[in-house]
């Protein structure tokens, strides 16, 4: 049967681990070669920006013809898993991609070079996406591009509910989400996600703008604080009421929901936008994007993601000037026109396009002060217990501070 | 079992040396009509055709198998995979630490529960279906052979697909058929009393096929004198299925069983693409824990031992089952 295949597999995914990590062990990091040599680089990049960052090496390499930029585009969903794989077995490319969540795990591993610092300067970078490259202090990643969710609304829907103007505050989004339901006749107020993988990632924009966290600037854990407690509080109220869905299956995509009415509003990426405007064109118009209302005040999570160098790699002169290349001003704003994603670089955002487009101010504004998280190793796991925790409370198994001392405890157990 | 000693040496001969069965000449009692050389150059020659396998199945079964093994007595972790000589050796403490770990016992519990549930609904739904099917209509029978052995050759993730509208609690199938009646339709996946169960019923479902054929297999391998005898002695319907059905099939149902339940006992498709083990690990099965520990979490050594502990009960329960059952057949 092909559970007996699949068992067997993992087995052997193991093993591979295993024994390349064996053999790992005599790599030794190698000469370096000068950046003026001929040489191939080796890239890695995930989903989309893997594709796109094809083209982008071509021109590239036409300004620099003794370089042969190599990119593989690898999938989101096996990227972690590859990565691994590759630091295990001292085969990692020249430079790669890293979301965010990663960059812990990888330095920890031992296998990324620390960043430049004469070449890439902080303050050049939007603060927080520069915090998630960073592990201990040390800069192992230059900011590639950020995100930050925002709330994604019907505005066509909102008229018909008797509301013209964003929600700011917790308040005016419940009363939004209310009216939507009661008088726009949608199935659901807002869609948020109730529990599973990542549930973390929906809570985020209630906790941060309530003024909590999960681990604080010291390393404290404080996923127990009052702030948390009445996040969480609000969060699991849309599910009591009915303005939230119980029940969503793993893989869930709003896009559908927000375009046929179901879902008015929801928390999403600047990739949403995109999305949208190719998978639902009949909305154009009919929708908008706003800060994430304001709890004690508005603070979204910041993601993105970080380019990195590989300890190994004999190319970090070549790797760090196609580096320069792609988060310099111009790398940036070519790089927005190509894929929509947001720049990490700052002074990308005031020139072109970014200047002038007011949906994309929201997501600059957002990002002002969008909140990104520690770099830990076990980082997946620490949220997990959060994850954990919210599904708890929203499947009404238990109140929110039992939920979330729970999750303290555990939390305190996996970061000291 | 055997009869005749002389015999049942040969099969025991196959496994020693695969490649050298063709002549007894190879056999410690056989005939030395060629003289030892000859014999080693069939030994080599054995060895050589054997290879393929043999390598294979060192690489890809063995290796993972003991280094599994090692692996869950230590505490094999992140930060080893690239540094695995780091690892330390704990002993048996993975193993004690899972008997106090909530998770993996209701990972255990909701296992147990599957297979319960599971494997009795599937091999007595694939009975039936394939009685049914064996004396059905001559025309409409392929028709029906195909529509249940389907599920069985659709990917996993395309009957997730079918399955979530099904259940959909707000416009499902389900749905429809509660409101036709006039009742609200539970949250079936929601729900962490109804999210097994639909589990549950899905891989019935997806199954059933798989055990279907095992058995027209076997009912057309019953002769049909047999049959004709006890017609003729004028038994009825329920009787030829009692007497004569069920007893000769007897191979087969232990064979179904012993698979469905090494297959329901490593559930892990199911919960992964529906639920993710959801609400609440109401649907957290061995497998999808061990999973999410060794690669959400990189606690390999740990998973490592999860791995042995289900091996150790799949072992002992398919053991089990050989008995019970075979024990009847005379």
């Amino acid at each position: 049967m092909s559970r007996i295949a699949r068992t067997a597999s993992t087995g052997i995914g193991i093993a591979v681990v295993l024994s390349l990590g064996l053999t790992a062990c005599g790599s030794s990091g190698g000469a370096s070669v000068a950046a003026d040599k001929k040489q191939t680089l080796t890239v890695w990049a995930m989903g989309a920006e893997g594709e796109k960052l094809a083209d982008v090496a071509k021109v590239y390499e036409k300004a620099h013809p003794n370089i042969t930029v190599k990119v593989t585009p690898v999938g989101w969903d096996v990227a972690h898993q590859k990565l691994v794989s590759a630091a295990a077995a001292g085969t990692m490319p020249d430079v790669a991609q890293m979301g965010g969540s990663y960059m812990g795990e990888f330095s920890e591993l031992g296998v990324l070079e620390p960043v430049d610092t004469k070449t890439f300067h902080e303050k050049d970078f939007f603060p927080a996406g520069w915090k998630q490259g960073e592990v201990d202090g040390q800069a192992y990643g230059v900011p590639w591009y950020v995100d930050t969710r925002v709330l994604y609304y019907r505005t066509d829907l909102a008229k018909k509910a008797g509301i013209t103007k964003a929600p700011a505050d917790w308040k005016e989004l419940r009363d939004l989400a209310t009216a939507y339901q009661k008088k726009a006749g949608t199935k659901w107020g807002l869609s948020i996600q109730p529990s599973g993988l990542d549930t973390v990632q929906s809570f985020y924009s209630f906790l941060y703008s309530a003024g909590g966290e999960i681990v604080d600037d010291k390393g404290e854990t404080v996923i127990d604080s009052p702030a948390a407690v009445k996040a969480l509080k609000e969060y699991a109220s849309y599910f009591d009421k009915g303005l939230s869905d119980k029940s969503l299956p793993p893989g869930y995509d709003v896009v559908k929901d927000f375009g046929n009415g179901r879902v008015p509003m929801f928390f999403g990426g600047p990739w949403h936008v995109t999305l949208l405007d190719e998978g639902q064109p009949q909305l154009k118009g009919k929708w908008a994007v706003a800060g994430v209302p304001a709890g004690k005040s508005s603070v979204s999570m910041a993601g993105g993601s970080s380019l990195v160098i590989s300890k190994d790699s004999e190319h970090k002169a070549a790797a760090t000037q196609f580096i320069k290349y792609l988060t310099d001003t111009k790398g940036q704003a070519d790089w927005y026109k190509r894929t929509k994603d947001l720049p990490a670089n700052t002074a990308a955002w005031t020139s072109g396009d970014l200047a002038d487009d007011a949906g994309l101010q929201v997501f600059k504004k957002q990002m002002d002060t969008a909140k990104s998280s520690p770099s830990l190793p076990n980082w997946t796991e620490v949220t997990d217990k959060v994850d954990q925790a919210v599904a708890k409370v929203t499947q009404g198994k238990a109140s929110a501070e039992d939920a979330l001392k729970t999750a303290q405890s555990q939390i305190e157990g996996l970061v000291k | 079992m055997s009869t005749t000693t002389g015999k049942a040496a040969q099969p025991a001969k196959v496994q020693a040396a695969p490649g050298a069965t063709a002549s007894p000449a190879a056999g410690p009692k056989g005939p030395r009509r060629r003289g030892k050389p000859s014999m080693g150059v069939q030994n080599v020659a054995g060895w050589l055709f054997s290879t393929p396998f043999l390598v294979l199945f060192l690489v890809f079964m063995a290796v993972p198998i003991i280094a599994t093994l090692v692996m869950s007595f230590t505490d094999f972790g992140l930060r080893n995979v690239t540094h695995p000589m780091d690892a330390n050796f704990i002993g048996l403490d993975n193993y004690t630490q899972l008997f106090s770990d909530d998770k993996f016992l209701k990972s255990l519990f909701n296992t147990a529960y599957f297979v319960v549930v599971g494997v009795p609904l599937t091999i007595l739904i694939g009975l039936v279906v394939a009685v049914l099917l064996n004396n059905g209509i001559d025309r409409a029978r392929t028709f029906f052979r195909v529509g249940f052995y389907a599920p069985v050759v659709t990917t996993i993730v395309a009957v997730a697909v079918v399955w979530r509208f099904v259940l959909d609690p707000s416009d499902g199938l389900v749905a429809g058929l509660f409101s036709e009646v006039g009742l609200t339709a539970p949250d079936f996946l929601g729900s962490e009393t109804l999210a097994m169960p639909s589990m549950i019923a899905m891989a019935v479902w997806r199954n059933v096929g798989t055990v279907m054929v095992l058995f027209i297999a076997g009912l057309q391998a019953i002769p049909t004198e047999v049959r004709e005898a006890a017609r003729l002695d004028g038994a009825n319907v329920w009787q030829e299925f009692k007497g004569i059905t069920v007893p000769l099939l007897r191979p087969t149902l232990l064979y179904a069983t012993v698979i469905t339940t090494i297959g329901y006992l490593n559930v892990f498709e199911e919960p992964f693409v529906m639920t993710q083990g959801g609400p609440s690990d109401s649907t957290l099965t061995v497998s999808l824990n061990m999973y999410r520990e060794g690669f959400n979490f990189f606690h390999m050594g740990y998973a490592s031992a999860m791995a042995y502990v289900l091996f150790v009960v799949i072992m002992g329960i398919t053991v089990l089952q050989l008995r019970l059952l075979k024990d009847n057949t005379k």
